[in-house]
């Protein structure tokens, strides 16, 4: 089973047992920047007033992500930050805010959330993007499809060309659209 | 099968004496067993608030029998695998293992036989017990079907 989440929907999900206890909240997502997949999370403790914690949870560690909670079997599947969130990686709160870029040199818009697959890896699949006026003329939220690899700087995103052909302003329709833009990738290549 | 919310209050009665020794006021369950593994009692009229399964002679439609007040146990002994807080289902969310809220536990019907649990109940939803997993202080956890 597969599905799409906004990547700032997991931010502040719970972070429970298979014993039924919240030992966490997830503060952030980590994404290895050449492969766009998710490598973890790092963590908040829970409560109003609980700060980031020294831990972190790789995916590896993911018993499940649903709706209302990150699943771990037990405290365990916590490990050290550092082993997380090693140097290359990005966040979820560097890349927002950046601008996407196309191959072509037309600024597309502003990040404004990151579109994660959620199966048995979790890929970058998307952006949402506030749109520039290349792209529409309200800067109406629209999603970008994303290559299987993605260079990330922290500055610029460059995407393909061709995304902009499978840009879409609809969430339920936007996983087909990945998938069409990245078998026109893999037939141009 | 009998629910938590019709068998609370229900009298806890000693066979030797024929006294009543308190009354049903809470359920601490075995999620490795998925079965009821003790009571807690209030109003109790001897040392101790909780009564092991095992230790009951039958759980009756009126009244829960027991061989003698000396049967009742205080929970600071280790009746249980769980804590009281942590043992409590009701009033809790119930989440599946795959991190989806299914609603709040309202009621637990069990087999008075056994004290196996039969249904966790939601507004919603009767989830078999049988699906079980964990039950800690902020979720009660169910395999997701």
């Amino acid at each position: 089973m597969s599905v799409l989440v906004r990547a700032r929907e997991l931010i502040g999900r719970p972070v429970v047992t298979l014993d039924g206890d919240d030992i966490a909240q997830v503060k952030d997502l980590v994404f290895d920047n050449v492969s766009g997949q998710v490598d973890g999370f790092t963590l908040n403790g829970r409560g109003a007033f609980a700060g980031p914690l020294p831990e972190a949870l790789a995916w590896e560690a993911v018993y499940s992500c649903g709706p209302d909670a990150v699943m771990i079997r037990d405290r365990h599947a916590l490990t050290l930050r550092d082993s997380v969130v090693t140097h290359p990686d990005m966040s979820e709160a560097d890349v927002l805010g950046s601008r996407v870029i196309s191959e072509g040199g037309r600024d597309l818009g502003q990040v404004v959330d990151v579109i994660v697959l959620v199966a048995s890896v979790a890929d970058v699949v998307g952006y949402e993007i506030e749109s520039s006026p290349e792209l529409s003329t309200d800067r109406r939220h629209l999603l970008i499809p994303l290559p299987d690899t993605l260079s990330v700087s922290g500055e610029a995103l460059i995407v393909p060309e061709a995304a902009i052909e499978f840009v879409s302003g609809d969430f339920a329709e936007f996983g087909a659209a990945v998938e069409a833009f990245r078998a026109r990738l893999r037939a141009t290549t | 099968m009998t629910l938590f919310s019709e068998a609370t209050g229900r009298p806890v009665i000693s066979t030797e004496s024929a006294r009543t020794v308190g009354v049903i006021a809470g359920f601490i369950i075995g999620t490795t067993s998925k079965r009821i593994i003790a009571l807690r009692l209030s109003k109790t009229t001897v040392d101790g608030d909780t009564l092991r399964w095992d230790d009951l002679t039958a759980f009756g439609p009126d009244a829960v029998t027991v061989p003698s007040e000396a049967i009742i146990v205080s929970a600071r002994e280790p009746a249980s695998e769980l804590s009281v807080e942590e043992a409590e289902v009701v009033g809790k969310r119930l989440l599946t293992d795959a991190g989806a809220e299914l609603g709040i536990v309202d009621d637990v019907e069990f087999d008075p036989a056994t004290g196996a649990l039969q249904h966790l109940i939601t507004a919603a939803d009767r989830v078999a017990g049988d699906r079980l997993i964990g039950c800690g202080k902020y979720a009660v956890i169910v395999h997701a079907v």
